[in-house]
Protein backbone atom coordinates (compact mmCIF):
# COMPACT_ATOMS: atom_id res chain seq x y z
CA UNK A 1 0.00 0.00 0.00
CA UNK A 2 2.49 2.61 1.18
CA UNK A 3 5.18 1.50 -1.29
CA UNK A 4 2.81 1.66 -4.24
CA UNK A 5 1.61 5.05 -3.05
CA UNK A 6 5.18 6.33 -2.65
CA UNK A 7 5.84 5.31 -6.22
CA UNK A 8 3.05 7.49 -7.58
CA UNK A 9 3.25 10.28 -5.05
CA UNK A 10 6.48 11.71 -6.35
CA UNK A 11 5.43 11.84 -10.02
CA UNK A 12 2.17 13.39 -8.87
CA UNK A 13 3.99 16.16 -7.03
CA UNK A 14 6.16 16.80 -10.03
CA UNK A 15 3.10 16.88 -12.20
CA UNK A 16 1.36 19.41 -9.95
CA UNK A 17 4.45 21.65 -9.93
CA UNK A 18 4.66 21.49 -13.69
CA UNK A 19 1.00 22.46 -14.03
CA UNK A 20 1.54 25.46 -11.77
CA UNK A 21 4.49 26.63 -13.86
CA UNK A 22 2.44 26.07 -16.97
CA UNK A 23 -0.43 28.17 -15.65
CA UNK A 24 1.99 31.00 -14.84
CA UNK A 25 3.65 30.91 -18.25
CA UNK A 26 0.31 31.01 -20.06
CA UNK A 27 -0.92 33.94 -17.97
CA UNK A 28 2.29 35.97 -17.92
CA UNK A 29 2.82 35.71 -21.65
CA UNK A 30 -0.90 35.83 -22.42
CA UNK A 31 -0.61 32.83 -24.79
CA UNK A 32 -3.64 32.19 -27.05
CA UNK A 33 -5.70 29.22 -25.88
CA UNK A 34 -5.43 27.59 -29.28
CA UNK A 35 -1.63 27.33 -28.92
CA UNK A 36 -1.46 26.41 -25.27
CA UNK A 37 -4.44 26.39 -22.91
CA UNK A 38 -3.92 27.05 -19.23
CA UNK A 39 -4.33 24.05 -16.92
CA UNK A 40 -7.18 25.88 -15.14
CA UNK A 41 -8.93 25.98 -18.49
CA UNK A 42 -8.67 22.32 -19.49
CA UNK A 43 -9.02 20.98 -15.96
CA UNK A 44 -12.37 22.78 -15.79
CA UNK A 45 -13.31 21.09 -19.04
CA UNK A 46 -12.67 17.73 -17.39
CA UNK A 47 -14.90 18.71 -14.50
CA UNK A 48 -17.66 20.26 -16.59
CA UNK A 49 -17.78 17.56 -19.22
CA UNK A 50 -17.19 14.62 -16.95
CA UNK A 51 -20.13 12.48 -18.17
CA UNK A 52 -18.57 12.41 -21.60
CA UNK A 53 -15.16 11.52 -20.20
CA UNK A 54 -16.64 8.79 -18.05
CA UNK A 55 -18.45 7.24 -21.02
CA UNK A 56 -15.52 7.38 -23.40
CA UNK A 57 -12.94 6.74 -20.68
CA UNK A 58 -14.71 3.50 -19.78
CA UNK A 59 -14.76 2.45 -23.42
CA UNK A 60 -11.01 3.05 -23.62
CA UNK A 61 -10.30 1.34 -20.30
CA UNK A 62 -12.26 -1.70 -21.38
CA UNK A 63 -10.18 -1.92 -24.58
CA UNK A 64 -6.96 -1.54 -22.61
CA UNK A 65 -7.90 -4.38 -20.30
CA UNK A 66 -9.14 -6.66 -23.09
CA UNK A 67 -6.08 -5.91 -25.22
CA UNK A 68 -3.73 -6.43 -22.32
CA UNK A 69 -5.29 -9.73 -21.30
CA UNK A 70 -5.44 -10.89 -24.93
CA UNK A 71 -1.72 -10.16 -25.25
CA UNK A 72 -0.51 -11.22 -21.81
CA UNK A 73 -2.19 -14.64 -21.66
CA UNK A 74 -0.66 -15.99 -24.90
CA UNK A 75 2.58 -14.23 -23.94
CA UNK A 76 2.67 -16.17 -20.67
CA UNK A 77 1.83 -19.47 -22.32
CA UNK A 78 4.46 -19.07 -25.01
CA UNK A 79 7.00 -17.94 -22.40
CA UNK A 80 6.37 -21.14 -20.47
CA UNK A 81 6.91 -23.22 -23.61
CA UNK A 82 10.05 -21.36 -24.62
CA UNK A 83 11.52 -21.60 -21.14
CA UNK A 84 10.77 -25.31 -20.84
CA UNK A 85 11.56 -26.62 -24.29
CA UNK A 86 14.82 -26.23 -26.13
CA UNK A 87 13.02 -26.87 -29.39
CA UNK A 88 10.43 -24.15 -28.82
CA UNK A 89 13.17 -21.78 -27.86
CA UNK A 90 15.26 -22.45 -30.97
CA UNK A 91 12.23 -22.34 -33.20
CA UNK A 92 10.43 -19.30 -31.80
CA UNK A 93 12.75 -17.06 -29.89
CA UNK A 94 14.70 -15.56 -32.82
CA UNK A 95 11.38 -14.70 -34.48
CA UNK A 96 10.12 -13.17 -31.25
CA UNK A 97 13.21 -11.00 -30.92
CA UNK A 98 12.86 -9.90 -34.53
CA UNK A 99 9.16 -9.02 -34.32
CA UNK A 100 9.68 -7.30 -30.98
CA UNK A 101 11.95 -4.82 -32.75
CA UNK A 102 9.33 -3.87 -35.33
CA UNK A 103 7.21 -0.74 -34.77
CA UNK A 104 3.92 -2.61 -34.72
CA UNK A 105 1.92 0.54 -34.03
CA UNK A 106 2.34 1.43 -37.71
CA UNK A 107 -0.09 -1.38 -38.40
CA UNK A 108 -2.91 0.73 -36.92
CA UNK A 109 -4.06 2.12 -40.30
CA UNK A 110 -3.95 -1.37 -41.76
CA UNK A 111 -6.21 -2.58 -38.97
CA UNK A 112 -8.75 -0.06 -40.25
CA UNK A 113 -8.39 -1.42 -43.76
CA UNK A 114 -8.67 -5.02 -42.67
CA UNK A 115 -11.25 -4.89 -39.92
CA UNK A 116 -12.96 -1.50 -40.07
CA UNK A 117 -14.32 0.45 -37.10
CA UNK A 118 -14.79 -2.23 -34.51
CA UNK A 119 -13.35 -3.26 -31.18
CA UNK A 120 -11.65 -6.28 -32.60
CA UNK A 121 -8.83 -4.54 -34.56
CA UNK A 122 -8.11 -2.30 -31.57
CA UNK A 123 -7.90 -5.19 -29.15
CA UNK A 124 -5.83 -7.15 -31.64
CA UNK A 125 -3.23 -4.43 -32.08
CA UNK A 126 -3.03 -3.75 -28.34
CA UNK A 127 -2.64 -7.48 -27.74
CA UNK A 128 0.07 -7.70 -30.37
CA UNK A 129 2.04 -4.92 -28.74
CA UNK A 130 1.62 -6.06 -25.13
CA UNK A 131 2.37 -9.66 -26.03
CA UNK A 132 6.11 -9.17 -26.57
CA UNK A 133 7.27 -7.39 -23.42
CA UNK A 134 5.18 -9.79 -21.32
CA UNK A 135 6.70 -12.73 -23.16
CA UNK A 136 10.29 -11.58 -22.76
CA UNK A 137 10.00 -10.83 -19.04
CA UNK A 138 8.11 -14.06 -18.37
CA UNK A 139 10.70 -16.18 -20.19
CA UNK A 140 13.34 -14.61 -17.97
CA UNK A 141 11.18 -15.36 -14.93
CA UNK A 142 10.56 -19.01 -15.82
CA UNK A 143 14.23 -19.52 -16.61
CA UNK A 144 15.47 -17.93 -13.41
CA UNK A 145 14.00 -20.69 -11.24
CA UNK A 146 16.54 -23.11 -9.77
CA UNK A 147 16.60 -26.20 -11.98
CA UNK A 148 16.85 -28.40 -8.91
CA UNK A 149 13.30 -27.40 -7.99
CA UNK A 150 12.26 -29.92 -10.61
CA UNK A 151 14.13 -32.60 -8.68
CA UNK A 152 12.17 -31.59 -5.62
CA UNK A 153 8.81 -31.77 -7.38
CA UNK A 154 9.65 -35.09 -9.02
CA UNK A 155 10.66 -36.60 -5.70
CA UNK A 156 7.20 -35.59 -4.48
CA UNK A 157 5.58 -37.29 -7.45
CA UNK A 158 4.12 -33.97 -8.57
CA UNK A 159 2.08 -33.88 -11.75
CA UNK A 160 2.99 -31.49 -14.53
CA UNK A 161 0.27 -29.13 -13.39
CA UNK A 162 1.29 -29.28 -9.73
CA UNK A 163 4.87 -28.45 -10.65
CA UNK A 164 3.60 -25.50 -12.61
CA UNK A 165 1.13 -24.30 -10.01
CA UNK A 166 3.15 -24.84 -6.84
CA UNK A 167 6.68 -24.19 -8.05
CA UNK A 168 7.27 -22.74 -11.50
CA UNK A 169 4.56 -20.10 -11.59
CA UNK A 170 5.20 -18.59 -8.15
CA UNK A 171 8.95 -18.67 -8.77
CA UNK A 172 8.49 -16.74 -12.00
CA UNK A 173 5.75 -14.45 -10.68
CA UNK A 174 7.91 -11.48 -9.62
CA UNK A 175 9.46 -11.20 -13.10
CA UNK A 176 6.06 -11.75 -14.71
CA UNK A 177 4.55 -8.94 -12.68
CA UNK A 178 7.38 -6.60 -13.47
CA UNK A 179 6.56 -7.24 -17.13
CA UNK A 180 2.85 -6.64 -16.48
CA UNK A 181 3.51 -3.34 -14.77
CA UNK A 182 5.52 -1.85 -17.61
CA UNK A 183 3.22 -3.30 -20.23
CA UNK A 184 -0.11 -2.05 -18.88
CA UNK A 185 1.15 1.52 -19.29
CA UNK A 186 2.20 0.82 -22.86
CA UNK A 187 -1.30 -0.55 -23.48
CA UNK A 188 -2.89 2.79 -22.48
CA UNK A 189 -0.93 4.65 -25.14
CA UNK A 190 -1.55 2.01 -27.76
CA UNK A 191 -5.33 2.03 -27.31
CA UNK A 192 -5.54 5.81 -27.50
CA UNK A 193 -3.39 5.97 -30.62
CA UNK A 194 -5.46 3.25 -32.24
CA UNK A 195 -8.72 4.98 -31.34
CA UNK A 196 -7.33 8.19 -32.66
CA UNK A 197 -6.74 6.67 -36.07
CA UNK A 198 -9.62 4.33 -36.15
CA UNK A 199 -12.67 4.88 -34.04
CA UNK A 200 -15.96 6.53 -33.40
CA UNK A 201 -15.74 6.40 -29.64
CA UNK A 202 -13.21 6.27 -26.81
CA UNK A 203 -10.72 8.89 -25.65
CA UNK A 204 -8.72 8.74 -28.87
CA UNK A 205 -11.87 9.62 -30.75
CA UNK A 206 -12.42 12.68 -28.54
CA UNK A 207 -8.90 13.82 -29.40
CA UNK A 208 -9.68 13.39 -33.07
CA UNK A 209 -12.88 15.44 -32.78
CA UNK A 210 -11.10 18.12 -30.77
CA UNK A 211 -8.50 18.45 -33.52
CA UNK A 212 -11.21 18.84 -36.14
CA UNK A 213 -12.79 21.61 -34.07
CA UNK A 214 -9.42 23.19 -33.18
CA UNK A 215 -10.50 22.69 -29.55
CA UNK A 216 -7.07 22.56 -27.92
CA UNK A 217 -8.29 22.55 -24.29
CA UNK A 218 -10.32 19.41 -25.03
CA UNK A 219 -7.15 17.64 -26.24
CA UNK A 220 -5.44 18.47 -22.99
CA UNK A 221 -8.49 17.54 -20.95
CA UNK A 222 -8.49 14.14 -22.62
CA UNK A 223 -4.80 13.79 -21.87
CA UNK A 224 -5.57 14.34 -18.19
CA UNK A 225 -8.22 11.64 -18.20
CA UNK A 226 -5.94 9.24 -20.09
CA UNK A 227 -3.13 9.83 -17.58
CA UNK A 228 -5.54 9.18 -14.73
CA UNK A 229 -6.49 5.87 -16.33
CA UNK A 230 -2.82 4.97 -16.75
CA UNK A 231 -2.03 5.76 -13.13
CA UNK A 232 -5.11 3.89 -11.90
CA UNK A 233 -4.21 0.78 -13.91
CA UNK A 234 -0.58 0.79 -12.75
CA UNK A 235 -1.77 1.17 -9.21
CA UNK A 236 -4.25 -1.66 -9.66
CA UNK A 237 -1.49 -3.86 -11.05
CA UNK A 238 0.83 -3.05 -8.17
CA UNK A 239 -1.96 -3.83 -5.70
CA UNK A 240 -2.69 -7.11 -7.44
CA UNK A 241 0.99 -7.99 -7.14
CA UNK A 242 0.91 -7.20 -3.43
CA UNK A 243 -2.16 -9.34 -3.00
CA UNK A 244 -0.87 -12.32 -4.95
CA UNK A 245 2.80 -12.19 -3.98
CA UNK A 246 2.77 -11.35 -0.29
CA UNK A 247 6.15 -12.99 0.25
CA UNK A 248 8.16 -10.35 -1.57
CA UNK A 249 10.58 -8.68 0.78
CA UNK A 250 10.49 -4.96 1.10
CA UNK B 1 5.75 -45.60 10.89
CA UNK B 2 7.44 -46.63 7.66
CA UNK B 3 10.57 -48.69 8.09
CA UNK B 4 13.74 -48.15 6.13
CA UNK B 5 14.32 -49.22 2.56
CA UNK B 6 17.37 -50.98 1.21
CA UNK B 7 19.52 -49.58 -1.58
CA UNK B 8 21.71 -51.83 -3.70
CA UNK B 9 23.75 -50.41 -6.55
CA UNK B 10 26.04 -52.33 -8.86
CA UNK B 11 28.69 -50.73 -11.04
CA UNK B 12 26.90 -47.42 -11.40
CA UNK B 13 28.59 -44.61 -13.31
CA UNK B 14 27.46 -41.19 -14.42
CA UNK B 15 28.58 -39.34 -17.50
CA UNK B 16 27.02 -35.90 -17.86
CA UNK B 17 26.47 -34.54 -21.38
CA UNK B 18 27.39 -36.36 -24.54
CA UNK B 19 30.08 -36.43 -27.23
CA UNK B 20 32.51 -33.55 -26.90
CA UNK B 21 30.89 -32.22 -23.72
CA UNK B 22 30.78 -35.65 -22.06
CA UNK B 23 32.07 -35.54 -18.50
CA UNK B 24 32.68 -38.65 -16.45
CA UNK B 25 31.52 -37.53 -13.01
CA UNK B 26 31.21 -40.73 -11.02
CA UNK B 27 32.08 -44.35 -10.63
CA UNK B 28 31.87 -47.12 -11.15
CA UNK B 29 30.68 -47.65 -7.57
CA UNK B 30 28.70 -50.27 -5.66
CA UNK B 31 26.38 -49.54 -2.75
CA UNK B 32 24.84 -51.94 -0.24
CA UNK B 33 22.74 -50.02 2.20
CA UNK B 34 20.65 -52.06 4.59
CA UNK B 35 17.18 -51.08 5.79
CA UNK B 36 17.45 -48.59 8.62
CA UNK B 37 21.16 -48.06 8.19
CA UNK B 38 22.85 -44.67 8.51
CA UNK B 39 25.54 -44.42 5.85
CA UNK B 40 27.74 -41.42 5.14
CA UNK B 41 29.49 -40.59 1.94
CA UNK B 42 32.56 -38.45 2.38
CA UNK B 43 34.95 -37.20 -0.26
CA UNK B 44 36.59 -34.16 -1.82
CA UNK B 45 34.60 -31.51 -3.64
CA UNK B 46 33.52 -32.52 -7.13
CA UNK B 47 34.06 -36.25 -6.58
CA UNK B 48 30.44 -37.05 -7.36
CA UNK B 49 28.67 -37.16 -3.99
CA UNK B 50 25.65 -35.13 -5.07
CA UNK B 51 25.60 -37.16 -8.26
CA UNK B 52 25.44 -40.38 -6.23
CA UNK B 53 22.44 -39.01 -4.36
CA UNK B 54 20.68 -38.08 -7.58
CA UNK B 55 21.30 -41.54 -9.01
CA UNK B 56 20.18 -43.31 -5.83
CA UNK B 57 16.93 -41.33 -5.84
CA UNK B 58 16.30 -42.03 -9.51
CA UNK B 59 16.23 -38.29 -10.24
CA UNK B 60 19.10 -38.72 -12.70
CA UNK B 61 19.46 -41.87 -14.80
CA UNK B 62 22.61 -43.93 -14.37
CA UNK B 63 24.91 -44.12 -17.38
CA UNK B 64 25.93 -47.68 -16.55
CA UNK B 65 25.05 -50.20 -13.88
CA UNK B 66 21.85 -50.80 -11.98
CA UNK B 67 20.16 -49.80 -8.75
CA UNK B 68 17.58 -51.65 -6.71
CA UNK B 69 15.54 -50.08 -3.95
CA UNK B 70 13.82 -52.58 -1.67
CA UNK B 71 14.69 -55.24 -4.24
CA UNK B 72 12.93 -53.44 -7.08
CA UNK B 73 14.89 -52.06 -10.05
CA UNK B 74 14.94 -48.28 -10.06
CA UNK B 75 13.51 -46.93 -13.31
CA UNK B 76 11.91 -43.65 -12.28
CA UNK B 77 12.34 -41.20 -9.38
CA UNK B 78 11.46 -42.79 -6.06
CA UNK B 79 8.80 -40.92 -4.18
CA UNK B 80 9.02 -42.80 -0.88
CA UNK B 81 11.90 -40.53 -0.05
CA UNK B 82 12.81 -37.31 1.69
CA UNK B 83 15.63 -35.31 0.19
CA UNK B 84 17.59 -32.51 1.78
CA UNK B 85 19.28 -30.80 -1.13
CA UNK B 86 22.61 -29.03 -0.94
CA UNK B 87 21.82 -25.48 0.28
CA UNK B 88 18.30 -26.30 1.46
CA UNK B 89 16.31 -25.42 -1.70
CA UNK B 90 13.32 -23.96 0.11
CA UNK B 91 10.67 -22.12 -1.88
CA UNK B 92 11.09 -18.46 -1.03
CA UNK B 93 7.42 -17.74 -1.70
CA UNK B 94 6.21 -20.08 1.04
CA UNK B 95 6.48 -19.71 4.77
CA UNK B 96 8.49 -22.27 6.72
CA UNK B 97 5.40 -24.28 7.61
CA UNK B 98 4.01 -24.06 4.09
CA UNK B 99 7.33 -25.24 2.68
CA UNK B 100 7.00 -28.32 4.85
CA UNK B 101 3.30 -28.73 4.05
CA UNK B 102 4.12 -28.72 0.34
CA UNK B 103 4.65 -32.47 0.79
CA UNK B 104 1.06 -32.83 1.95
CA UNK B 105 -0.38 -30.60 -0.77
CA UNK B 106 1.45 -32.21 -3.66
CA UNK B 107 1.17 -35.77 -2.44
CA UNK B 108 -2.46 -35.27 -1.47
CA UNK B 109 -1.93 -36.63 2.04
CA UNK B 110 -4.27 -36.20 4.97
CA UNK B 111 -3.94 -32.62 6.08
CA UNK B 112 -4.51 -32.99 9.81
CA UNK B 113 -2.13 -35.96 10.13
CA UNK B 114 0.70 -34.20 8.29
CA UNK B 115 0.04 -30.91 10.04
CA UNK B 116 0.39 -32.62 13.41
CA UNK B 117 3.60 -34.28 12.30
CA UNK B 118 4.96 -31.00 10.95
CA UNK B 119 4.22 -29.33 14.25
CA UNK B 120 6.02 -32.00 16.21
CA UNK B 121 8.99 -31.78 13.84
CA UNK B 122 9.12 -28.02 14.34
CA UNK B 123 9.15 -28.68 18.04
CA UNK B 124 11.94 -31.24 17.82
CA UNK B 125 14.03 -29.23 15.40
CA UNK B 126 13.79 -26.10 17.50
CA UNK B 127 11.76 -24.23 14.94
CA UNK B 128 8.93 -23.09 17.20
CA UNK B 129 7.91 -19.55 16.25
CA UNK B 130 9.32 -19.83 12.73
CA UNK B 131 6.17 -21.34 11.21
CA UNK B 132 4.86 -18.25 9.51
CA UNK B 133 8.14 -16.72 8.47
CA UNK B 134 9.51 -16.77 4.96
CA UNK B 135 12.89 -18.39 4.23
CA UNK B 136 14.58 -15.02 3.83
CA UNK B 137 13.45 -14.15 7.35
CA UNK B 138 15.20 -17.22 8.79
CA UNK B 139 18.83 -17.79 9.70
CA UNK B 140 20.88 -20.20 7.60
CA UNK B 141 20.61 -22.83 10.31
CA UNK B 142 16.84 -22.50 10.56
CA UNK B 143 16.49 -22.87 6.81
CA UNK B 144 18.44 -26.12 6.95
CA UNK B 145 16.19 -27.33 9.76
CA UNK B 146 13.07 -26.47 7.80
CA UNK B 147 14.41 -28.37 4.85
CA UNK B 148 15.06 -31.37 7.11
CA UNK B 149 11.49 -31.14 8.39
CA UNK B 150 10.25 -31.06 4.80
CA UNK B 151 12.23 -34.21 4.06
CA UNK B 152 10.73 -36.06 7.04
CA UNK B 153 7.15 -34.89 7.36
CA UNK B 154 5.63 -37.46 5.00
CA UNK B 155 7.38 -40.30 6.85
CA UNK B 156 9.43 -41.66 3.93
CA UNK B 157 11.36 -44.90 4.12
CA UNK B 158 14.54 -43.25 3.01
CA UNK B 159 16.31 -39.99 3.73
CA UNK B 160 18.88 -38.59 1.34
CA UNK B 161 20.82 -35.64 2.71
CA UNK B 162 23.32 -33.61 0.73
CA UNK B 163 25.59 -31.64 3.05
CA UNK B 164 22.59 -30.64 5.12
CA UNK B 165 24.70 -28.85 7.73
CA UNK B 166 27.13 -27.31 5.27
CA UNK B 167 26.09 -23.73 5.91
CA UNK B 168 25.97 -23.96 9.69
CA UNK B 169 28.28 -22.69 12.40
CA UNK B 170 30.02 -25.25 14.61
CA UNK B 171 27.57 -24.83 17.51
CA UNK B 172 24.40 -25.30 15.47
CA UNK B 173 26.06 -28.14 13.64
CA UNK B 174 26.67 -30.08 16.82
CA UNK B 175 23.11 -29.49 18.02
CA UNK B 176 21.46 -30.39 14.75
CA UNK B 177 23.65 -33.48 14.43
CA UNK B 178 22.28 -34.64 17.76
CA UNK B 179 18.70 -33.73 16.81
CA UNK B 180 19.00 -35.71 13.61
CA UNK B 181 20.48 -38.69 15.41
CA UNK B 182 17.62 -38.70 17.92
CA UNK B 183 15.04 -38.47 15.15
CA UNK B 184 16.75 -41.29 13.32
CA UNK B 185 16.92 -43.46 16.45
CA UNK B 186 13.15 -43.04 16.78
CA UNK B 187 12.27 -43.75 13.19
CA UNK B 188 15.11 -45.88 11.77
CA UNK B 189 14.83 -44.65 8.26
CA UNK B 190 17.56 -45.56 5.85
CA UNK B 191 19.84 -42.53 5.60
CA UNK B 192 22.39 -41.68 2.94
CA UNK B 193 24.22 -38.69 4.32
CA UNK B 194 26.66 -36.67 2.26
CA UNK B 195 29.24 -34.55 3.99
CA UNK B 196 32.64 -32.93 3.80
CA UNK B 197 33.05 -33.19 7.51
CA UNK B 198 34.90 -36.09 9.09
CA UNK B 199 33.37 -35.24 12.49
CA UNK B 200 29.87 -35.41 11.09
CA UNK B 201 30.50 -38.63 9.20
CA UNK B 202 31.94 -40.41 12.21
CA UNK B 203 29.55 -38.72 14.63
CA UNK B 204 26.41 -39.90 12.86
CA UNK B 205 27.06 -43.02 10.85
CA UNK B 206 26.93 -46.76 11.13
CA UNK B 207 29.23 -46.83 8.15
CA UNK B 208 31.33 -44.26 6.31
CA UNK B 209 32.13 -44.64 2.63
CA UNK B 210 35.22 -42.70 1.61
CA UNK B 211 35.41 -41.52 -1.97
CA UNK B 212 38.37 -40.67 -4.16
CA UNK B 213 38.71 -37.53 -6.27
CA UNK B 214 36.43 -37.31 -9.34
CA UNK B 215 35.36 -39.39 -11.06
CA UNK B 216 34.85 -40.73 -7.56
CA UNK B 217 35.00 -44.35 -6.56
CA UNK B 218 34.57 -45.76 -3.08
CA UNK B 219 38.06 -46.44 -1.81
CA UNK B 220 37.28 -47.54 1.71
CA UNK B 221 34.42 -48.53 3.92
CA UNK B 222 34.70 -47.84 7.64
CA UNK B 223 32.29 -49.36 10.12
CA UNK B 224 31.75 -47.00 13.05
CA UNK B 225 31.30 -48.87 16.29
CA UNK B 226 30.37 -46.18 18.79
CA UNK B 227 27.47 -46.22 21.25
CA UNK B 228 24.40 -44.09 20.54
CA UNK B 229 23.30 -41.43 21.10
CA UNK B 230 26.70 -39.98 20.57
CA UNK B 231 27.87 -37.05 22.69
CA UNK B 232 28.36 -33.42 21.68
CA UNK B 233 32.09 -33.71 22.17
CA UNK B 234 33.08 -36.73 20.15
CA UNK B 235 36.68 -36.53 21.34
CA UNK B 236 35.39 -38.23 24.50
CA UNK B 237 35.80 -41.50 22.67
CA UNK B 238 39.35 -42.57 21.87
CA UNK B 239 37.85 -44.66 19.05
CA UNK B 240 36.48 -41.49 17.50
CA UNK B 241 40.00 -40.14 17.07
CA UNK B 242 41.05 -43.47 15.63
CA UNK B 243 38.28 -43.37 13.00
CA UNK B 244 38.90 -39.73 12.18
CA UNK B 245 42.62 -40.33 11.78
CA UNK B 246 41.94 -43.18 9.45
CA UNK B 247 39.87 -40.99 7.14
CA UNK B 248 42.51 -38.25 7.24
CA UNK B 249 45.19 -40.71 6.28
CA UNK B 250 43.10 -42.03 3.37
CA UNK B 251 42.65 -38.49 2.11
CA UNK B 252 46.38 -37.90 2.46
CA UNK B 253 47.17 -41.05 0.53
CA UNK B 254 44.72 -39.98 -2.20
CA UNK B 255 46.40 -36.59 -2.44
CA UNK B 256 43.24 -34.75 -1.35
CA UNK B 257 45.35 -32.54 0.93
CA UNK B 258 48.33 -30.66 -0.39
CA UNK B 259 50.16 -29.68 2.82
CA UNK B 260 53.80 -28.65 2.60
N1 LIG C 1 24.38 -31.38 -14.52
C1 LIG C 1 25.69 -31.51 -14.70
N2 LIG C 1 26.24 -31.40 -15.93
C2 LIG C 1 27.56 -31.53 -16.11
N3 LIG C 1 28.44 -31.78 -15.15
C3 LIG C 1 27.96 -31.90 -13.90
C4 LIG C 1 26.58 -31.76 -13.61
N4 LIG C 1 26.40 -31.93 -12.27
C5 LIG C 1 27.64 -32.14 -11.78
N5 LIG C 1 28.58 -32.14 -12.73
C6 LIG C 1 30.01 -32.37 -12.56
O1 LIG C 1 30.17 -33.65 -12.01
C7 LIG C 1 31.17 -33.63 -11.01
C8 LIG C 1 30.61 -34.17 -9.72
O2 LIG C 1 29.61 -33.28 -9.25
P1 LIG C 1 28.88 -33.45 -7.86
O3 LIG C 1 27.95 -32.31 -7.73
O4 LIG C 1 28.32 -34.81 -7.78
O5 LIG C 1 30.10 -33.29 -6.86
P2 LIG C 1 30.08 -33.28 -5.26
O6 LIG C 1 30.95 -34.39 -4.81
O7 LIG C 1 28.71 -33.22 -4.75
O8 LIG C 1 30.84 -31.91 -4.97
P3 LIG C 1 30.60 -30.89 -3.74
O9 LIG C 1 31.17 -31.54 -2.54
O10 LIG C 1 31.41 -29.68 -4.13
O11 LIG C 1 29.15 -30.63 -3.64
C9 LIG C 1 31.67 -32.21 -10.90
O12 LIG C 1 32.89 -32.11 -11.58
C10 LIG C 1 30.62 -31.40 -11.57
O13 LIG C 1 31.20 -30.32 -12.24
MG1 LIG D 1 27.58 -31.77 -3.89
Amino acid sequence: MSAAFARIREPLLWFAGLLLLWELVVRVFALPTFVLPAPSNFLMRVVNEYPRFVTHGLITTRLIIYGFVAGAVPGLILAYLIANSRRCEMLLYPLVVFIQGLPKITLAPMMLVWFGYADFPKILLTALITFFPVLVDSVAGFKAADRRLFYLSRSMNASWFQTFRYIELPAAAPAIFSGFKTTIVIAVTVVIVVEWMNSNNGLGYIVLRAMDNKDTPLIFATLVVASAIGVALSYAMASLEKLLLPWRRK
Amino acid sequence: MTTGASIVARGITKVYGSDSSAYHALGPIDLDIKPGEFVSLIGPSGCGKSTTLLLASGLEPVTQGSIEVDGKPLTKPITEVGIVFQDHLLLDFRTAMKNVMLQQEIRGLDKSVIQARAESLFERLNLKGAENRYPWQLSGGMRQRVSIARALVHDPSMLLMDEPFGALDAISRTQIRHDLEMLWLDTRKTVLFITHSIDEAVGLSDRVLVMSKGPGTIVEEIKIDLPRPRPAHLGEYPEFTKYANRIYSIFEKLGVYKFK
